[in-house]
Formats: C-alpha cells, sequence, structure tokens
C-alpha cells in the first residue's frame, strides 16, 4: 500500500507541475468567459433556429405577431402572393388566410405559427392580470406510483423518425408487443427489482394550465447531470495524456525496472486522478445541493471514462491516435450514460444508466440499493476488466513498442491465459460485461433502421460481437501457439469458451437484464430459454475453432464470419415472427 | 510550398495508416444515431399528433364529477370510465384498470371561480405519458371553450388565422434536424481536427522529432503550415460524406457548396487556434486542455446570435438563405487571416 501512495504523491506533483501560473491563470479566464456566455445564453436564449422559416403576410400587424418570435424571417408586402409563389418563400399569410405548401419545412412553420400564437395571445391574456377569466383552467396534478403492469409499451416499439410506411411498422410493434406475453412469466420483470423501494405514494405534485400540462421529461435535470460530468472527462484526459506521455517520452521504464509491482504503478498512477475527480464531483454536488448520494453514483462512471483512458493511453501508438481512440470511447460511453437518462420519468428500463439515478435525486426522488446495484454493477465491472486488462500488458515490451493496437490487445488476453485456472472457460465470462454493454449501445443504433431491418441488422451484428468474444481466446491459443493445434483441442476449448458464456449469460441475468428480456432484442440476447442456448453457444464456438483449426489462425475474420452465420441464423428463427411475419 | 505539400502527403499517409478516420466516422453515426433517437423520444412525447399516427392504445381514464368537461372528453381519443367517489376510481387505479382519475370540481364556465381539476396519474410509467398526451387536447379545447365565455367579459379578442385543412404535424422534428443535428454533423469534424493539429504538432514536439526535421530543408512554417492543411481539408471531406449519408436516410440537404465552405473556413479558425496553443505549450496534456477550454467557450458562442455558424448552416441546409451567406463566410474568413496573421506573429516572436 506504501509504495501505491508514494507513486501516487509523485503523479500528482508531476501533473501540478506542468501547470505554470500562467496556464492556471489563462485557464481561469477562460472558464469565466465561459461562465459569462453560458450566463448570457440563458438569459437571452438559444439562437438555433433564427430565420429558418421565410414569411410573406400582407397585414402588418400580424407581422409584430410573428416577429415576436426570432424563427421567421418576416416579409411585409402588398404583393405577398409573388414573394410566396416566385421567391421561395415557406408561408403566405393574406389578410387573415394562411397558405402553405406541402413540403416539410413549409408544414413545420405552419406548426411554429400555431404555437407562436397561442404564446402570443397567453403573454396578452396574463397582461389582463385577471386571473379568473384569463387562465380559468388548472390543474393540480398526483402524481402516484403503483405496481406497474407486465405489458408496459416498451420503449423499443416508437416509431421510427424517417416517413416509413406506416401501416408497416405499426404491424411490426404489434408483433413485438406479443413476444412479452411468452416470457413475461418465467423471467423476473424489472418491477421485482425496482418496486421494492419505499416511495412516499404522493410524491409529485405539481400545478399547471391545460397548454403546460406535459408529460414529465426531465429535460433541465438530464442538461444539469451533465455539469457532473465535465470534471470528469477533463480529469480522463490528463490521466491519458500523463500515461501516453510516458511512454512517448521513455520515463516510465525506470519505474518498470524497479522492484513495483506493474498494478501498484498503475494504482499508484490512478489514485490522484481518481481522488481528484471525486473531489470535485462533491464540490459541485456540494455548490448546486445535490444529494451526497451522487458522489457514490459518480465513482463507477469516473472509474469507468478512467479505466478506457488508460487502455487508450496504452494501446496507441500516437498522440492522433490516442486522440480518436478516446474521443470515440467517450461519445460511446456519454450515449451509454445520458441517452436512458432521458427517460428517467417514462420508464423504469431508464435506470440502466447511473446518471437516471443522479437525475432522480435531483428531481428529489429516492433512489434504493437494488436501483444502484441495477445501474451500476455493469460499470464496476467493466472498467475492473479495462484495468486489469490494461496491467497484464503494463510492461516494456508493450510501453515502448510500436504493436498495433492488435497485437497488444492479444497481448492481454495470452497473459490472462497464462494466469488463470481454466483460462477459456473464465474469459468468456470476463468478458461478457463488455458485450452486453456493445449491445445495448446496438440497440440504440439500430433505432435508424425500420425495425424489422433493425432487429436483422441487430440479431447478426449481435451474433459477430459474441462470437468473436468466444473464439478470441482460442485463437490467441492457436495463433502463440499456446497449444497444439489439433482437433481434440479445438473441440476442448469451444466446448469451455461456450460453456463460459452461457454461465456468464445465466449469471447476468440475475444481476441485470432482467428488464430487457420481455423484448425481441432480449430474446435474441440469448435469453429465456436454457438448454437451446447451452447447444448454440458451444456449436456455435466449435464451428469458429475448427475453422480456426483446419483455415489456419491467418483466416480468423472468415472463422468468425462461420460462426455468426450459425448463430445469426437460430437467432433469425427464434424471431422469425418479427422479422419476416 | 512544395515543402509544405510534402509534409501534407506524410500527415494524410499516417492518419489513413493508423485507420483513425475510420474511428471518425463511427463517432459522427453515434452522434447521429444518439440525435436521431433523442429526438424520437423528445418529438414524440412532447407532442400528441406524431404519436397518434402511430395508434398507441386508447387510455383509460377514470372521471369523478360531472361538467362541461365530460363531454370533451367523450369526443377525444381516450376511453372514459365514470365514478361516483375518489376511493372507487383510486382502486381501479391502483389495480391498473384504468391509468388516470380527473377530478371534475363543480365550477362552470358561466361561473366566476377558477376551475380547479385534479389528475392522479401513475409515476414513472409509460402509460402515464400516453395518457397525459391524450389528455391534453381535451383539456385545451376545455380552456378555449371557457375562456371564449370568460374573455369576452374584459374584451379579450383572440388572434384568428385561418387555413384550408390542417395538417396536424409538429415542426419539432424538423427543427430539431435541421437546428441541432445536421449542424453538428458538420461541425464536429471541424472539432475533431482542432485536436488533431495539436496532436500532431505535441507529438514532433515531445518525441524531440521537431529538431530533426527542422535540420532538414524544410522550414518551421512550412512544417506548421503543411500539418495545419491537412487537418484543415479533411474537413469539408468529412463533412460531405455526412451530408450524403443523411441525403440517403431522405434529409434533403441544400446549398451543400456553401456548407462545405463555410465549415473548411470555421476550420480554419479553429485548426489556427489549436496551432497556436500547441506551439506556445508544446505538451499535449496542457494544449489540448486550453483547447477544450475554448472549444467549450465557441460551442456555447455559436449559439447566442444569429448568423453563428452553427444558426447559418441551419439556414443553409433548410434553404433559408442563399447566397447572401458569402457576406458572413468572408466576415469569418477575414477572421481566420487576422488570426493567422497573428500567428506567424507570434512565431516569429515567441519561438525559441
Amino acid at each position: 500500500m506504501r509504495r501505491i501512495f508514494t507513486i501516487a504523491r509523485w503523479e500528482l506533483r508531476k501533473t501540478k507541475s506542468s501547470f505554470s501560473l500562467k496556464t492556471r491563470f489563462l485557464s481561469f479566464i477562460i472558464l469565466i468567459l465561459i461562465g459569462m456566455t453560458s450566463f448570457f445564453a440563458a438569459q437571452s436564449g438559444l439562437h438555433i433556429n433564427d430565420n429558418i422559416y421565410r414569411v410573406a403576410v400582407t397585414d402588418a400587424s400580424i407581422a409584430r405577431v410573428l416577429q415576436s418570435e426570432a424563427k421567421f424571417e418576416v416579409h411585409v408586402a402588398e404583393d405577398a402572393g409573388s414573394l410566396f409563389e416566385n421567391e421561395g418563400f415557406d408561408i403566405l399569410i393574406n389578410g387573415a388566410k394562411i397558405y402553405y405548401r406541402d413540403t416539410d419545412k413549409s408544414i413545420s412553420a405552419l406548426d411554429a405559427i400555431d404555437k407562436t400564437i397561442k404564446r402570443y395571445d397567453e403573454a396578452r391574456l396574463l397582461s389582463y392580470n385577471d386571473l379568473n377569466n384569463t387562465f380559468p383552467v388548472w390543474i393540480t396534478i398526483k402524481n402516484i406510483a403503483r405496481e406497474q403492469a407486465f405489458q408496459t409499451p416498451s420503449i423499443n416499439t416508437l416509431p421510427q423518425i424517417e416517413k416509413s410506411n406506416e401501416k408497416k411498422s405499426s404491424a411490426a410493434q404489434q408483433v413485438i408487443e406479443k413476444i412479452p406475453e411468452k416470457t413475461a412469466g418465467n423471467t423476473p420483470s424489472i418491477k421485482e427489482i425496482t418496486e421494492i423501494k419505499k416511495v412516499s405514494l404522493i410524491s409529485g405534485q405539481s400545478l399547471a394550465t391545460p397548454s403546460h400540462f406535459d408529460p414529465p421529461v426531465p429535460f433541465k435535470s438530464v442538461v444539469l447531470s451533465f455539469i457532473f460530468i465535465f470534471p470528469i472527462y477533463f480529469i480522463a484526459q490528463f490521466f491519458s495524456s500523463s500515461i501516453m506521455d510516458e511512454r512517448i517520452k521513455r520515463k516510465g521504464e525506470l519505474l518498470l525496472v524497479s522492484p513495483l509491482n506493474s498494478y501498484e504503478i498503475v494504482l499508484g498512477k490512478l489514485l490522484p486522478y481518481l481522488l481528484g475527480s471525486m473531489a470535485l464531483v462533491a464540490i459541485m454536488t456540494l455548490k448546486l445541493g445535490g444529494s451526497p448520494l451522487i458522489i457514490l453514483i459518480m465513482l463507477p462512471v469516473s472509474l469507468m471514462f478512467l479505466s478506457t483512458s488508460f487502455l487508450g493511453a496504452i494501446i496507441a501508438r500516437s498522440f492522433k491516435e490516442l486522440s480518436f481512440v478516446l474521443i470515440f470511447l467517450s461519445v460511446f460511453l456519454s450515449g451509454y450514460i445520458f441517452f436512458p437518462a432521458m427517460f428517467a420519468n417514462i420508464h423504469s428500463i431508464s435506470i440502466i444508466s447511473p446518471i437516471t439515478l443522479v437525475v432522480r435525486l435531483l428531481e428529489n426522488e429516492a433512489v434504493s440499493v437494488s436501483d444502484y446495484m441495477f445501474s451500476t454493477t455493469p460499470l464496476y465491472l467493466l472498467s475492473i476488466l479495462i484495468f486489469i486488462f490494461g496491467i497484464f500488458i503494463y510492461r516494456e515490451e508493450d510501453l515502448f513498442t510500436q504493436k498495433s493496437i492488435k497485437e497488444k490487445l492479444l497481448d492481454s488476453i495470452q497473459e490472462f491465459i497464462k494466469r488463470v485456472p481454466f483460462p477459456l472457460f473464465f474469459l468468456s465470462i470476463a468478458l461478457l460485461p463488455l458485450v452486453f454493454s456493445i449491445q445495448l449501445m446496438l440497440i440504440v443504433l439500430m433505432f435508424n433502421f425500420p425495425i424489422r431491418i433493425g432487429i436483422f441488422f441487430f440479431i447478426i451484428v449481435a451474433a459477430f460481437i459474441e462470437e468473436i468474444i468466444k473464439s478470441v481466446g482460442i485463437y490467441t491459443v492457436f495463433s502463440r501457439k499456446m497449444a497444439d493445434v489439433t482437433t481434440v483441442n479445438a473441440l476442448k476449448f469451444a466446448i469451455l469458451s461456450g460453456l463460459g458464456f452461457f454461465a456468464g449469460e445465466k449469471l447476468l441475468l440475475l444481476v441485470v437484464v432482467a428488464s430487457i428480456a420481455g423484448s425481441a432484442f432480449g430474446s435474441v440476447m440469448g435469453i429465456g430459454l436454457l438448454v437451446f442456448p447451452l447447444i448454440l453457444h458451444v456449436t456455435s464456438t466449435a464451428s469458429s475453432s475448427l475453422a480456426i483449426r483446419y483455415l489456419g489462425h491467418r483466416e480468423y475474420l472468415a472463422c468468425v464470419v462461420i460462426a455468426s452465420m450459425v448463430h445469426a441464423a437460430y437467432n433469425l428463427y427464434l424471431v422469425r415472427s418479427v422479422v419476416f411475419g | 510550398m512544395v515543402n509544405s505539400r510534402v509534409i501534407v502527403k506524410k500527415e494524410i499517409g499516417s492518419l489513413l495508416n493508423e485507420k483513425t478516420l475510420l474511428l471518425a466516422i463511427i463517432v459522427q453515426l453515434l452522434i447521429a444515431s444518439f440525435s436521431s433517437m433523442i429526438v424520437i423520444g423528445l418529438a414524440s412525447f412532447f407532442d400528441p399528433s406524431s404519436l397518434s399516427k402511430y395508434d398507441s392504445p386508447r387510455a383509460e381514464v377514470g372521471i369523478v364529477g360531472q361538467g362541461e368537461l365530460v363531454q370533451f372528453i367523450k369526443d377525444s381519443q381516450v376511453n372514459p370510465h365514470y365514478y361516483t367517489d375518489i376511493v372507487s376510481a383510486r382502486s381501479d387505479f391502483d389495480s391498473n384498470r384504468i391509468d388516470a382519475i380527473v377530478v371534475i370540481p363543480k365550477e362552470d364556465a358561466g361561473g366566476n371561480e377558477l376551475i380547479n381539476l385534479v389528475i392522479y396519474l401513475p409515476k414513472s410509467d409509460i402509460r402515464g405519458t400516453f395518457v397525459t398526451l391524450q389528455l391534453k387536447k381535451p383539456l385545451e379545447e376545455y380552456e378555449s371553450y371557457v375562456r371564449d365565455i370568460r374573455g369576452a367579459r374584459i374584451g379579450f379578442e383572440p388572434i384568428r388565422l385561418y387555413v384550408d385543412d390542417m395538417p396536424g404535424k409538429t415542426s419539432t422534428y424538423f427543427e430539431f434536424i435541421y437546428g441541432i443535428l445536421i449542424p453538428l454533423l458538420v461541425f464536429t469534424p471541424v472539432f475533431i481536427s482542432g485536436g488533431l493539429i495539436i496532436d500532431m504538432l505535441t507529438e514532433e514536439y515531445e518525441r524531440k522529432t521537431m529538431d530533426l526535421l527542422l535540420v532538414s530543408p524544410v522550414s518551421f512554417s512550412q512544417i506548421v503550415n503543411g500539418k495545419m492543411i491537412t487537418a484543415i481539408i479533411i474537413v469539408p471531406a468529412q463533412a460531405f460524406l455526412w451530408l450524403l449519408l443523411l441525403r440517403l436516410n431522405g434529409v434533403i440537404v441544400y446549398n451543400i457548396g456553401f456548407i462545405l465552405l463555410l465549415c473548411g473556413i470555421i476550420a480554419a479558425i479553429v485548426v489556427i487556434l489549436g496551432a497556436m496553443i500547441a506551439v506556445k505549450y508544446k505538451k499535449r496534456m496542457i494544449s489540448q486542455y486550453l483547447y477544450s477550454l475554448v472549444l467549450i467557450l465557441m460551442f456555447l458562442a455559436g449559439y447566442i446570435f444569429t448568423n453563428s455558424p452553427f444558426n447559418l448552416v441551419t439556414r443553409l441546409s433548410a434553404d433559408s438563405i442563399g447566397a447572401e451567406v458569402l457576406v458572413y463566410c468572408g466576415g469569418y474568413a477575414a477572421s481566420a487571416i487576422v488570426l493567422y496573421a497573428g500567428m506567424i506573429r507570434f512565431q516569429i516572436s515567441g519561438s525559441d
């Protein structure tokens, strides 16, 4: 332990010394400017859609109404009609009559005019200062917690953004909603996990007029929670820079030849950054008056960002590569943690993201221990996993050579296989959180496509990822000549790896996945049935391992494709009614 | 110039070699997916009409009390159930038979008192969202009915415009796609390039290869120029790819030429700033940190005034502005040139 602290102290001193007084002063000034700009933005509003619609009107009084909204570029003219006909204006208001075109832009301009006039009228009504005659209807909203029904419509069945054939997509939605009926019986519902918490029965009460009677989208809290991530982004950037810096200047070599273990060095270096980011989060929580629990919730998030920065800094060959790897990973991570938070008050599945818990705390709602476990376990597991694999290759031959990213990742897997008993069995289990997170992200990505094509793609890509994870250990063993390349070995490894993946999957099911088990996407993730997935995992892994045996490890990609085809065919058969029906 | 071209070639070669551009493209794909997901979420929750297209199931609503509102609810999308008291309604609500309870008070439109409705909704439940959306319309109709009666007392006359056949579509999708998504996609390569120039320059310093380069016949400013040109020219290329993908997705983007010109100019500004920071501080950690701060500042600033680069891209892509944009492009180009001039002076005085 003492060694770790020594390293931590060195690291802290090093980072501190690179920030000269001038730099600190400069960043202070920029921060103040940022503060001023955001204050200005909060006061004057965002000018995102300024002048996006062009409107021609004949009546100057209507022009004044529309000019209250910056979206409109309003032209008052006697011959407004010709502006509309010849100059490509979106809307013509002739007297009190509106003309529009049959284009998306013109139609949304019409809607924007409608909203603007409503707002204008409300503002005028307010000026009367006579509530009983101007805003006569008020609604007291009481939000009451109750047992949720089994078949809440899943988020997965939300409509597509593009103007796809309406009939088709609604037909697909009906089919999907049938699947939960079949599986709902034997998988624990999300309710059982989340509803254990004791919330006061009537917690949310608010008052609104009908035009402000809207669903509870916690937009403000989501934006606010973004502030908590900011310090973590920066600190993670420092961490990766520091590690990369040592690699490039070869300063780290001295530490490596010292009697210190590589895990001691890594933990020592990590410590100041982890504590620093948590301290910043704590300060912000106190300033914003949030619950101290927020700090605990941000811990796995911070670990996740730091672990990916660490791995990125170890595998990258140059600064450029590091930047791209980190941008990629942090966009991926941010999506994973922010997207579900948008649905914080709408669907319980949203607690898959820790930020949802932060949002709840900001909205003065309760968070239970089981909520915490549910949303943070995957992040804890994944970040620990990444650190372990990173520490495996925290050694001279990987840090100070220009090995490709792929070679370095294989190195770390090789180390895992060397050090762990029954390596192929446990490797599949260990990599499972990774598979799970990628698949969750894939579900999000697939929303870009119409639902049938989306599921189809998801099945194929998900199968491909699972097959890579299951066979990567076998590939490492064969390509690094850690065992004889024989048919018997290929089959033995396939069974071990397939078995491990199956066991891990079921374990994960118990902890986390129950909530999506009901949807079509869930059944593709191999949840629900027991015997068939086991056979499936072993068979598909066997096909890739035998392919490596006979085609040679140079054809690894082809081998994985073969296995994915076996895998995807089975899953496509399972959800055939959705995709082809 | 010839020497700068050598540097450009070398840098582009290493970008392609490291497959880093591929990652950048995946990043944009992710951003695009998140945004479209968020817009689906937001638009469908804020706007009933966009959901009603997809025939969501009729909400079951319990009604306690009588009054004019009942008629409006009857004519709407929801299925009303009538109860004589709140207790029996609550028991049906708790057992999921109904998804909302509307309690109607005695006051009516002709009276003088406020009409205080109480609505019970299920907490953190997507059904609550659906029922809210479906109830909004009859409630608004009821409000304007009451207002028509009471507003006359104080002489209020609402603005009335007429249109044949209101299409009932929301502006949310359109404004999100053109106002937020397209500018974000077009400018992401710009932000990335700013970081890229810092990496290119600081790497030469930290690996101490800058000294080696300087003994070759290439001058310092040629090295920096070559690297900056690389970072700038990949921006319109990436942006173009994005606009092409959007087109394939059915989003029509106008004025592509002007958009690429504008993002190229902004890329020049951002890359010059990045290069200035990198040449001054020479260390990646500090340079990237300061650049990120500057980036946040510029990003925020891009939203606070009309004719900002974001706003111009929005209007260009939606065909709300044409060749007039060249005036603003000229303005931004001028500031890029001023920055560049400043950088050259600062190099002469600042480099050691």
